[in-house]
């Protein structure tokens, strides 16, 4: 209602889970109903549509890192996306590129997780100093580490050599699981 | 002079039918509630309260073309679903339908409800009420919706944990529910809440602080 301030505002939290569909029936009707009559909090959920709308088509567009699964890479194969990927055994390499048809780029890197409790990756690019990425999610049962590479940054370099090392991490301390290499041609 | 001039009367001849025009047609008051619109609109009578019919139009599209984005899942449906419920909520107000007008967020529920079941079921009568209506849905489907700056949107999200990061791709990807994500990374549902709620909160904090030009 313009002007009339929300008595009852919705939390942040039930916005996602009404938005998500992890609201019951009468909880989903009940905030449904809230929605249709409250400007203020229909504004707060348009905000959170156009913000989940961002992260899909910046994903799209090729302009994310992420580690991901190998059920999610499935499903975006079935829906079409023109996918690369290059799959590197633990302490090997692999020559990859990257052409202007892929829209995603799929890295899996093959290592012993079964009794790994957290992940670290250090990454070395070429001539920068190497940058850790603490605690990515990683696949035990299939011993895989899935990860999709910023394709826009990507596209613009030139030809290099990429190293990566897989790092379990629990109370013990630090140990090396694997190294990994990316030939990459432009 | 008369301000608001339904068409039928073009050209009012006489101070009599100005008042008139006035009384049945008052100016519409940004800070009037949907209820007050609602009330206008269903005691103005057929057509002679355009002004307060475009208003609560204009308020009512962006809410209506959320529940059909939740519902329906596709953005050319919610529009539809939109421009079907407007044009029918304005039919039965015009028509006196809804008695109590402070339930009027009610009744639109109830006419989102019955649009989803019958545009589900193919057949509803868009045509017939878009030639009658049109006019009134002008200012509704001008109506911004909200957007991001995307590469914004793309920086902060390369600035968050990489499980945050994961986790709130694989869930808005698809708009898929915490049970699911969880399965797709081996973790708990309530894990996935929690993750989803700090990585969002993060987002939000870093996209803000660029629309606000920090």
């Amino acid at each position: 209602m313009n002007g009339t301030p929300c008595r009852a505002p919705l939390e942040e939290r039930a916005l996602v889970e009404y938005w998500l569909g992890e609201l019951g029936e009468a909880d989903e009707a009940r905030l449904d109903e809230h929605l249709l009559g409250c400007a203020h909090c229909s504004a707060r959920l348009g905000e959170l549509v156009a913000l989940a709308g961002g992260i899909r088509d910046a994903f799209r567009q090729g302009a994310l890192q992420v580690f991901v699964s190998d059920a999610f890479v499935k499903r975006l194969a079935a829906q079409g996306v023109r996918l690369r990927e290059y799959r590197v055994p633990r302490n090997g390499s692999v020559n990859c590129t990257v052409t202007p048809e892929d829209e995603l780029l799929v890295s899996r890197l093959e290592a012993p997780l079964a009794d790994v409790s957290r992940v670290d990756i250090v990454v070395h690019p070429p001539g920068l100093p190497a940058e850790v990425r603490q605690d990515v999610p990683f696949d035990p049962a299939r011993g895989e580490v899935l990860f999709t590479p910023n394709l826009a940054q990507l596209r613009a370099m030139p030809s290099h050599r990429l190293r990566l090392e897989l790092i379990a991490v629990d109370d013990a301390g630090e140990r090396l699981i694997g190294e990994y290499t990316f030939n990459h041609t432009a | 002079m008369c301000n608001e001039t339904p068409r039928r009367y073009t050209s009012p001849s006489n101070a009599a039918e100005c008042y008139l025009l006035r009384v049945e047609n008052p100016p519409v008051e940004q800070f009037e509630d949907d209820a007050a619109l609602a009330q206008r609109i269903a005691q103005a009578g057929p057509g002679r309260a355009r002004k307060a019919e475009a208003e609560l139009c204009r308020r009512l599209a962006p809410r209506v073309r959320l529940y059909g984005l939740k519902h329906l899942r596709d953005a050319h449906a919610a529009a539809d679903l939109m421009q079907q419920v407007l044009l029918m909520t304005i039919e039965k107000l015009r028509a006196g339908e809804l008695r109590d007008t402070a339930r009027v967020a009610s009744f639109v529920f109830g006419i989102c409800r019955m649009t989803v079941l019958e545009l589900r079921r193919g057949g509803f009568r868009r045509e017939q009420l878009l030639e009658r209506y049109a006019e009134d849905l002008a200012p509704a489907a001008a109506a911004p919706e909200p957007t991001v700056d995307l590469d914004r949107v793309a920086g902060c999200l390369e600035k968050l944990p990489q499980r945050e990061r994961s986790v709130l791709l694989m869930t808005f990807y698809e708009d898929r529910p915490a049970d699911e994500v969880g399965a797709l990374l081996g973790l708990s549902a309530g894990n996935v809440r929690v993750i989803r709620h700090r990585g969002l909160a993060r987002l939000r904090e870093c996209v803000g602080q660029g629309e606000s030009g920090t």
